[in-house]
């Protein structure tokens, strides 16, 4: 077994860990991750256009610091928490799943497509007219570009994973676990 | 396009049998949550895993799962 193979079984047997399973019993409690995860995003696309805005001075690096740090105490945990919930169906490769969870990895990552898909359309269109007025001569601070990327990044990356954890719905009881068949 | 539903008896022939959850997922190669999925009607299995199952409980695979609902036990239809 070579050192990617072993990652992923390390992976697969950290998701099966029980130490999760409160944080994901209920549907309310995955879609209250959900959201946890996606306002992580939104913070980074607030980190965006706040660079946007103020950079380059100091006031920019204090919001940065700040935003990010706020980003990753949202991220953190939801992605963790979601990870588990889902068994690993937006991160593990495709060989360490069954059937069922290729075709539901399948149908979240084409509502992802999609959402990613309107998400470029908007901040699309809103870049261009916040650029508008200034023509040629319309100039964007490095920062902001650098987080925009960043934010596009992670959105892509993260989407799959909201819409698994949004979809999923309750895990049948473990039969060899006394607390799941309350 | 609308999932038709496939009835199984999975559950039964599993209770019959006195085989866990987890000990049918690993013979079948699936996870344990997969079993309970099919058990609970919310997910189809392929043809390739509909037919290992019934190769599993040594039945047809007609057996396991039906187009329409099994009758009850007891029921005399």
């Amino acid at each position: 077994m070579n050192w990617g193979e072993r990652w992923h079984a390390h992976v697969a047997r950290s998701m099966e860990h029980p130490m999760f399973v409160p944080l994901y019993r209920t549907r309310a409690r995955r879609r209250l991750l959900v959201a946890m995860g996606a306002t992580g995003l939104l913070v980074m696309w607030a980190d965006a256009i706040v660079s946007w805005c103020i950079a380059p001075s100091d006031m920019a690096v204090t919001v940065n610091f700040v935003l990010l740090a706020v980003a990753l105490v949202c991220y953190l945990p939801a992605v963790t928490a979601l990870n588990a919930a889902t068994r690993g169906l937006a991160s593990l490769p495709e060989h360490r799943l069954d059937e069922r969870q290729v075709t539901e990895r399948l149908r979240a990552y084409t509502v992802a497509n999609t959402l990613m898909r309107l998400i470029l359309t908007v901040v699309t269109a809103l870049v261009l007219a916040a650029m508008w007025g200034d023509g040629p001569a319309a100039r964007v601070p490095g920062a902001a570009v650098a987080l925009g990327l960043i934010s596009v990044w992670l959105t892509h990356y993260l989407l799959p994973l909201l819409v698994a954890g949004w979809r999923l719905p309750d895990p049948p009881p473990d039969d060899d676990d006394p607390d799941d068949e309350q | 396009m609308a999932e038709e539903p496939v009835f199984n008896r999975i559950a039964v022939l599993r209770a019959d049998r006195g085989v866990s959850r987890r000990d049918l997922a690993a013979a079948l190669g699936v996870h344990y949550q997969t079993v309970g999925y099919l058990e609970r009607g919310e997910y189809s299995p392929s043809l390739h895993l509909a037919l290992r199952i019934a190769e599993f409980f040594e039945v047809p695979v007609e057996v396991v799962f039906s187009l329409k609902p099994f009758p009850k036990l007891g029921s005399t239809s």
